[in-house]
């Protein structure tokens, strides 16, 4: 009964639109061998359940650590950040595991999907993590692999594919613990711009459907898929604003 | 995390790298199938003992001149030795604690027929001789008092002297020579294993007048006795008393047998000889299989380092999609417990191989030693090997839990 409850309060902000991430003051240094080298300063975010945000930047702009420290792969120095309304500073190792476990996952650029493992085990890997039950976990899988338009290909080796494919499998694996935000690091990196696309176009159909979406990129032509783009340059937030190429487009395709 | 689930990719990784786990794996499985093959062979040599106890019968008292046995190497072949002569055998033969006392004599000689011979030693002795261990007879009849009255040449063959002799052809009523002399072969006995470190079935038996005479001798080379009681060794202190008498034996202070130029031994005894030598050698390869073990488990933990290495990328994602530290620590700890307990499980067959293989060639000079297994051995060297992976898989299992997501994403 408990576990319904909770089902319930984990779809609810995708509805209705409710503050999933909060940052506040968020800074972030790293320290070598006692030199301070800051990487954000004062970062104030706020991303809505349902947004396809970009954030944009050159490299070395603290834009991958930001996605980390959103992803709960790594901690800020100072500020203080919620998740869902929740503080989450003072958690500890496990309960951040555990949050990556339930609610958020990732698309690589390199895809990191396991070598000499089929399709269907690399997709089922997250479930194992998390708490689905046992019975649920080959019918969440496949729907997922063919969400993805692989059904075709489950028992295939993650190395007998192409480039699209496996980002196409490591989207299915995002997808399959049915998270509440997808932080994508620059997905189309490693792609040519014919893959690059399909991922993107299904990444924003994901977003259509109500997922929650963070792209992590240099290129203006992938952030242009976005609907909201973050610039970041030396460790700050320069621009924050709605893309409108996105909506220009979506107006274009209401009139026709 | 499910157990299962963790079972299941340790399996995955242990088979995708197949020679190399099994590399990894030889230490152990030297160890274990030491111990396998040790612990088998103590039990095998356990049924040689109690077998050799029930060949003797637990009453049976040998007695030889000099202070060394014959598992001291080199006791009767000694020449410093005092004498057990064959007033003090007929002493003994008066003593009510012992009964069927049989003296021996050790005839040197080539033993053939026709062409064929053998390097049996004969044996003379009285028909007492017989009186002291389990002795069937296949063909023909043993010697008798007839014979050891009438100095008669004739001789009883074991199973296997016959065998070099005359094949598979019934020996009774034909000629053999023993150093020139000529003897008619009278009896026959059925195989019966070893007693007294010496194979029952390699042996031929003559009158104890005719050894005498031909050996030119007034002394002999061992007696044997039985015990009138169960009480073997009340009748050994009957026998050492005597012959102390006899020999004008001094006892030391101690009370110790120091001073005695003669050997006694019971059956109890022997066994108590073979039981602290198998125990010496249990002791002796559970201590190579205790190195081996640990040389073993360093080249486990040295195999996982590398494989934490090679596979940081792969924690680092597991991670990522939310692998608790304690997830990615039993992943690897399973992987090399599995390394430990495949290597244990392949350490169990070779030994008991290896185990068949002794037995195929013991049992040509011990028939009583026959393939055991010693289950407890099993068991705990297999838990043992287990346990290696346990305690020499933490420390990289540690290393693997504890690494920074983010870095290990970027590793290359």
């Amino acid at each position: 009964m408990s576990n319904h409850e909770k089902k319930s309060e984990v779809t609810l902000p995708r509805s209705s639109p409710a503050t999933l991430i909060e940052t506040i003051n968020l800074y972030k240094s790293y320290f070598n061998e006692d030199l301070e080298t800051p990487v954000l300063f004062d970062i104030n975010l706020k991303i809505q359940s349902g947004e396809f945000v970009a954030i944009m930047g050159p490299s070395g702009s603290g834009k991958s650590t930001l996605m980390h420290i959103l992803g709960f792969l790594d901690v800020p120095s100072k500020g203080h950040y919620h998740f869902k309304g929740e503080s989450t500073e003072e958690k500890l190792e496990n309960e951040l595991a555990r949050i990556r476990a339930e609610n958020i996952s990732f698309v690589f650029q390199s895809f990191n999907l396991l070598p000499r493992t089929t399709v269907y085990d690399n997709v089922l890997l997250p479930l194992l993590y998390g708490n689905t039950p046992t019975h649920e976990r080959r019918s969440r899988t496949l729907k997922a692999i063919e969400s993805v338009g692989l059904a075709d290909r489950a028992t295939f080796y993650s190395n007998q594919l192409s480039g699209g494919q496996q980002q196409r499998v490591a989207i299915a694996r995002a997808l399959v613990t049915e998270p509440e935000v997808i932080f994508a690091d620059e997905p189309t990196g490693n792609l040519d711009s014919a893959s690059g696309k399909h991922v993107m176009e299904i990444l924003q159909n994901l977003n259509k459907e109500g997922h929650t979406i963070i792209l992590v990129t240099h290129e203006r032509t992938t952030a242009e898929h976005a609907k909201r783009i973050i610039h970041v340059q030396d460790g700050r937030i320069l621009t924050d604003e709605k893309n409108l190429t996105q909506r220009i487009a979506s107006q274009v395709k209401q009139l026709k | 995390m499910q157990f299962r689930d963790t079972v299941t990719i340790a399996l995955r990784a242990v088979s995708a790298n197949r020679s190399r786990a099994f590399l990894t794996m030889l230490g152990i499985i030297i160890a274990v199938g030491a111990v396998i093959l040790m612990a088998s062979i103590g039990k095998s040599m356990e049924g040689v003992i109690l077998d050799q106890v029930s060949v003797l019968g637990p009453r049976t008292i040998a007695m030889w001149p000099g202070n060394k046995g014959p598992e001291g190497g080199s006791g009767t072949m000694n020449p410093d030795y005092d004498k057990l002569t064959i007033s003090d055998v007929d002493a003994l033969k008066k003593l009510a604690s012992i009964s069927g006392v049989a003296p021996i004599i050790f005839v040197t000689g080539k033993v053939s027929y026709g062409r064929e011979t053998s390097d049996t030693r004969a044996v003379g002795s009285t028909p007492q001789y017989y009186e002291n261990q389990t002795v069937e007879v296949q063909e023909g009849r043993l010697n008798d008092e007839e014979d050891e009255k009438g100095v008669r040449a004739v001789a009883v063959l074991g199973s296997d002297t016959a065998i070099d002799l005359f094949g598979s052809r019934n020996p009774v009523g034909e000629r053999i020579e023993i150093g020139n002399q000529k003897f008619t072969v009278v009896g026959l006995l059925k195989p019966a294993g070893s007693a007294f470190f010496q194979n029952l079935d390699e042996r031929i038996i003559i009158p104890f007048s005719v050894a005498k005479v031909t050996m030119q001798r007034s002394y002999v080379d061992m007696v044997t006795a039985r015990a009138t009681s169960n009480d073997v060794e009340y009748a050994a202190d009957d026998i050492r008393y005597l012959l102390r008498k006899r020999h004008r034996i001094i006892l030391p202070n101690d009370g110790g047998t120091d001073n005695d130029d003669f050997l006694i031994r019971t059956a109890a005894q022997a066994q108590e000889i073979l039981g602290a030598v198998s125990l010496g050698l249990t002791m002796f390869i559970t201590m190579i299989a205790g190195i081996s073990l640990i040389v073993g488990g360093i080249g486990i933990m040295n195999i996982m380092l590398v494989a934490v290495t090679e596979r940081t990328r792969e924690i680092g994602l597991r991670k990522a999609l939310g692998a608790q530290p304690r997830d990615i620590m039993r992943q690897f700890l399973v992987e090399a417990v599995l390394l430990t307990f495949l290597g244990g499980l392949l350490g169990l067959i070779l030994g008991i191989a290896i185990d068949l293989l002794i037995v195929g060639i013991a049992q040509k000079f011990l028939a009583a030693y026959v393939f055991k297994l010693n289950i407890f051995a099993i068991g705990l060297s297999i838990v043992m090997a287990a346990g290696t992976g346990l305690a020499f898989g933490i420390y990289p299992a540690r290393k693997a839990a504890s690494l920074n997501p983010i870095e290990a994403l970027r590793y290359e």
